[in-house]
């Protein structure tokens, strides 16, 4: 098991829930308005009257053989709209009920 | 869901045009009431002491109460209330009824009851008919009446419907004196004879056998020659006829009033609307009777329409109309232009409607009209309610440029913008919202332009939060491919509006490097438009070319009908021939009948006439109705004949709306030499000053008349008293009517008097004689004397103190001009202690609108700042911002100066607009450019890119602001005159403004950012010194 942690631009919401059904991920958890901004460049999402955007996030916790797949569908969403920001972490999970 | 709202909202507001009346102006509730009280027998002073002051004096009590004027005259007390524009007059009237219970005792025993008058604009003819006739003419009443005004009476809406100028059948028994007195009989046994010869009495009823029959004497004339054949005494047995001592005479009136239509004899039909009908329904139903009622009358009777108040109305609303689809096109092109996609100019086009056909909703609702105002307040809206609309859908653009899909676009794209178009709406509506509050007669009409405005921006804001939107994730697409047409168009264009921007960023970079040269430059040009203030002149209302002319004549008093008649005559050729814009030309003159309800309301006698002049319209013509107006009167002058002229444009003299602006100078004094005395002077010094006209004095002249003055003593020795002698009198020279003569349903006066040649001198009336009741006969000149006086005036008196007027037209110069010279000169002039002059009219108008618009400026720059300040949260921004109105005023003033239009309401009202539309386009640059230092850019990079970015918006939204009025301000149709100095102040200070705005804001931003930011870094360097030294 693994967990990814997905924080991409509000647009992206729908379009990543799709994506993670059509993967056979069931669950997830979703925070839909989060603020932050990326490392290197991209504007930040602050909600804000400077930075008016917003970011969402989910994180879901899926079979080791799924992350490959479903990182690359992401990333080529992420192709497509450069400039919405869409980032995807992945690590271990040790335990779970 | 959405749409469907929208639709429905679409429907209701179409459904709503549908059935909204068309009007020129919103309904004016009348403000007027005028108290009546007649006291037989006083003379002009004796009514102003006993009857006028004590009614004033309690009157003056009422409420709300701007003017009390009153007219005393002989047995007649005229006390008219001129009250605040919208107040409720059915309060008012309780008011003044309840203050008349209270002072009715008060009153001389004689002094009949006070009657309670509202006066209000129905009284105004809606349509006057001519009709010519040749050999119909004897009969011309009788057949109009069947014909004509009973079948437009029926008409509902209309109120009522005068005939003038065809006199009614009159049967005339015209005695002869010397006969009478040799059978010993006198006018009154005449007349008693004839109404007891002319009955028909119902005899009861009585039964023969079975049946009951009635009993009756039918006794009444079937013909006038019966009349001659009545045995009207006896003499030595013989029977003496009617017609041995009088003739019979079957024909017409003998005073009535004569009209002539175009040179030809003729009759005048007058229609008058019920209180509260729309003018514009009658006269249609009116004009599309004509031609049926023109069947039925006889081949030589011709009816004509003089006057058709609703086609002036109908020809404003259509220009007015076609005003507001050029505007609608005019925004549609710029739209286009400035987005460069036709999906998203359709989403704009869209809302447009909407939110227009909303505020149709309002005006059904309310039971208001199209009227020249909300049809105003729409060609305004049109470049504001798209504002909103642009924002949201530009923002919305930004997202699905940056890679969302429509439907996320919309949403976000919409959230983020919502809270900055509420409150930018906000700011207009802190600006329409307060004209709903202006009291007087501005309030009246401005009232519905504020309430239209604010809905309409109301409705488009929650379109552009909702439809919008809704529109954007449907219409919008991701990947736009463009046609080869669409590149071939938009490449220009695009390079050039990027040149622009570019240009702009370059001029900004100057600007900001050299900050107190652009803030000197600004201020310069600002003072410099203070200067031109001077030369633009004031005034109330503009005069609107309506096509109408109407022109009152007064000879001297007394002079015959004939006279005036023949004068009128030659003078309406002469003008026929001189002005070939003239399409009618009608007048009237002579004694008005009393049951001729329009014509009685008015001034009239033999020596006054009435003209009234068709013009083609405006468009049509080289000449301007004020052209024309000033020609006349001055061909006028070649008429000595006419003591009093005027020449009234529009129709009616000194009209609060349209006509040409009068002053009045009120001159105020008791004494009636010396009061006349300075009327006299002041209208010398009047005729003195240029763009005077028509100088007229209020107070009429001392008429002469004959008075019979009977001694008492004497009348008391043959056993008479005053009233029995003086209606003996009246009886032989104004007859008395005896009886009426029925004939096909109508019925005729019979009226008995002397025969015209026996009352033409003053021995004639010493002659008459006076029965007593014993039945002896004594003449006139034994018991009192005949002679010429001259009755005393009418007094006149404004908030209780006698007065006279003296009022002139402004012609051809703007009314301040007129005012600051006659001011200078009265100045100058000798004027009794006691007396003082006061202007009124127009001026007094102009001055009050003037007031009220100036504190409605205050109180919406403050709401305006409050509003700002609340969006900003700060003090200092708004107030960059609102420096730019001086801008806005100062391309007011050098725009109305350099097309020579006056500074008057509309194009205050213009300026007051302009506080609202101004003040947005400081709003989004200064937003834009905090919105950049929070960024994180420094002072000059935010000002410099933040311009640079805001350039296309604010231009844009300037720009379909400005093309919405351009054709308010260059309209040629009818009445384009009322609403030209709005456009024009409007297109005016907005372009200077913006031009200004663009410079002078940046770099006055500049200068407030930087003392802010050495502020924060004393502070912090102070912090940081106490920190050390710690």
């Amino acid at each position: 098991m693994k967990s990814i942690l997905i924080t991409f631009d509000q647009a992206h919401y729908e379009n990543i829930v799709t994506l993670l059904e059509k993967s056979n991920c069931r669950g997830f958890t979703a925070w839909r308005e989060v603020q932050g901004r990326g490392s290197r460049d991209g504007e930040p999402h602050y909600g804000t009257h400077a930075w008016p955007s917003l970011a969402s996030a989910i994180i879901t916790m899926v079979e080791d053989h799924r992350v490959a797949p479903l990182l690359e569908a992401l990333k080529e969403m992420d192709i497509r709209s450069p400039k919405l920001g869409l980032r995807a972490f992945v690590w271990n999970i040790e335990q779970a009920i | 869901m959405t749409t469907l709202c929208f639709v429905a909202v679409a429907i209701i507001g179409l459904f709503s045009l549908t059935t909204l009346p068309i009007d020129l102006y919103p309904d004016v509730e009348t403000n007027t009431i005028m108290v009546m009280t007649t006291y037989q027998g006083a003379s002009a002073q004796d009514i102003e002491q006993n009857v006028t002051r004590p009614l004033e004096n309690s009157l003056n009590a009422v409420n709300d109460l701007k003017h009390i004027t009153s007219k005393s005259r002989e047995n007649i007390s005229v006390i008219t209330l001129e009250f605040e524009y919208g107040k409720d007059i059915d309060v008012l009237t309780n008011d003044v009824r309840d203050k008349l219970d209270m002072v009715k005792s008060s009153l001389p025993d004689n002094a009949e009851n006070p009657i309670i008058f509202k006066f209000s604009s129905d009284m105004i003819p809606i349509v006057m008919l001519s009709v010519q006739a040749t050999e119909s003419m004897p009969g011309l009443y009788k057949i109009l009446d069947d014909a004509v005004a009973n079948p437009l009476a029926r008409i509902s809406g209309v109120g009522s419907v005068s005939i003038s100028g065809a006199p009614k059948r009159e049967i005339h028994i015209y005695v002869d004196p010397n006969r009478l007195e040799a059978y010993n009989l006198s006018i009154e046994t005449i007349s008693a004879i004839v109404a007891a010869e002319n009955r028909n009495i119902p005899g009861g009823s009585f039964d023969i056998g079975s049946d009951t029959y009635a009993l009756r004497v039918q006794g009444e004339f079937t013909s006038s020659d019966e009349l001659k054949n009545i045995v009207v005494g006896s003499r030595d047995g013989r029977n003496i006829y009617l017609r041995d001592v009088a003739r019979v005479d079957d024909s017409l009136e003998e005073r009535a009033q004569q009209t002539y239509n175009d040179g030809q004899k003729g009759a005048m039909i007058v229609i008058q609307k019920q209180s509260g009908a729309n003018s514009v329904e009658i006269s249609n139903a009116v004009i599309k009777m004509l031609p049926q009622l023109q069947r039925r009358l006889p081949s030589d009777v011709k009816l004509g329409v003089i006057v058709d108040t609703s086609d002036n109305i109908r020809n404003t609303i259509r220009s007015l109309v076609e005003t507001v689809l050029y505007a609608l096109l005019f925004v549609v092109i710029v739209v286009f232009t400035f987005l460069g996609r036709w999906r998203a100019t359709m989403i704009i086009v869209i809302t447009i409607p909407i939110s227009l056909i909303a505020s149709f909703i309002y005006l059904a609702l309310t039971g208001n009209s199209l009227n020249i105002v909300s049809l105003s307040a729409l060609s305004i809206s049109i470049g504001m309610v798209v504002d909103d609309a642009i924002v949201v859908l530009e923002n919305v653009t930004t997202h699905i440029e940056r890679g969302s899909n429509p439907k996320q676009a919309a949403i976000h794209g919409t959230n983020e913008v919502a809270v900055s178009v509420i409150a930018s709406t906000l700011t207009l509506i802190a600006v329409f919202f307060p004209l709903t509050l202006v009291t007087g007669m501005t309030g009246v009409l401005f009232r519905q332009l504020g309430w239209m405005v604010t809905i309409m921006m109301i409705i488009s804001t929650v379109c552009a939060l909702s439809l919008t939107p809704m529109l954007c994730s449907q219409l919008l697409r991701k990947d736009v491919k463009h046609g080869r047409l669409y590149t071939l168009l938009f490449t220009p264009i695009n390079k050039g509006l990027d040149a622009f921007d570019n240009g702009y960023a370059w001029l900004l970079q100057k600007v900001v490097g050299h900050k107190t040269v652009t803030i000197l430059v600004c201020m310069a040009i600002f003072v410099g438009s203070l200067a031109l203030l001077k030369h633009v002149g004031t005034e109330f209302f503009p005069t609107a070319d309506d096509g109408r002319l109407g022109v009152n004549l007064e000879l001297p008093i007394g002079t015959r009908v004939e006279i005036a008649q023949e004068a009128t005559q030659r003078l309406s050729k002469e003008w026929r021939d001189k002005y070939p814009e003239i399409q009618t030309l009608n007048y009237t003159t002579g004694q008005a009948s009393s049951d001729n309800t329009y014509a009685s309301l008015r001034d009239n006698g033999p020596h006054i006439v009435s003209m009234n002049i068709r013009l083609s319209d405006p468009g049509d013509r080289e000449r301007k109705i004020t052209e024309i107006a000033a020609l006349m009167r001055e061909d006028l002058k070649r008429y000595p004949e006419f003591k009093k002229a005027q020449v009234n444009v529009g129709g009616n003299r000194g009209g609060a709306m349209g006509g040409q602006a009068t002053i009045d100078y009120e001159i105020y004094g008791y004494n009636f030499e010396e009061t006349d005395s300075v009327a006299r002077q002041l209208v010398n010094v009047l005729q003195g000053i240029e763009g005077t006209a028509d100088i007229m004095i209020s107070r009429s002249d001392y008429q002469p008349e004959y008075q019979v003055d009977f001694d008492r003593e004497k009348l008391a020795i043959y056993g008479l008293n005053l009233q029995t002698a003086a209606t003996y009198l009246r009886n032989r020279i104004n007859g008395s009517i005896s009886s009426q003569f029925r004939e096909d349903g109508e019925e005729y006066d019979i009226k008995v008097m002397y025969a015209p040649e026996h009352r033409t001198s003053i021995e004639d009336i010493e002659n008459i004689l006076i029965y007593n009741s014993a039945g002896q006969g004594v003449r006139v000149r034994d018991v009192g004397k005949v002679v010429e006086r001259f009755t005393p005036p009418t007094i006149e008196r404004k908030d209780r103190e006698r007065i006279i007027t003296v009022s002139t037209v402004v012609q051809g110069v703007p009314m301040s001009q007129v005012v600051e010279q006659s001011q200078a000169e009265i100045y100058k002039m000798y004027i009794p202690v006691g007396i003082n002059i006061e202007l009124a009219g127009s001026y007094e108008d102009q001055q009050d609108s003037f007031r009220d618009l100036l504190m409605l400026a205050a109180l919406i720059i403050i709401l305006v700042y409050i509003v700002m300040a609340a969006q900003f949260e700060s003090y200092s921004y708004p107030g960059i911002i609102m420096t730019s109105l001086l801008f806005a005023f100062s391309g007011v003033f050098i725009i109305l100066y350099l097309t020579g239009h006056t500074l008057n309401v509309m194009s205050m009202i213009g300026a007051i607009m302009l506080i609202g539309i101004v003040v947005k386009n400081g709003i989004v640059l200064i937003d834009y450019i905090s919105l950049n230092r929070e960024r994180g850019l420094s002072i000059r990079q935010a000002v410099v890119l933040g311009g640079k970015s805001r350039l296309r918006p604010v231009v844009m939204t300037t720009l379909t602001t400005i093309l919405g009025m351009v054709p308010m301000a260059v309209g040629t149709g009818q009445g384009a005159e009322m609403w030209r100095p709005m456009g024009t102040a409007v297109i005016g200070g907005l372009t200077l403004s913006t031009l200004l705005t663009l410079l002078f804001v940046p770099a006055l931003y500049c200068i407030f950012a930087y003392v802010g930011v050495r502020r924060t870094r004393k502070t912090h360097r102070r912090n940081l010194a106490n920190n050390t030294s710690k």
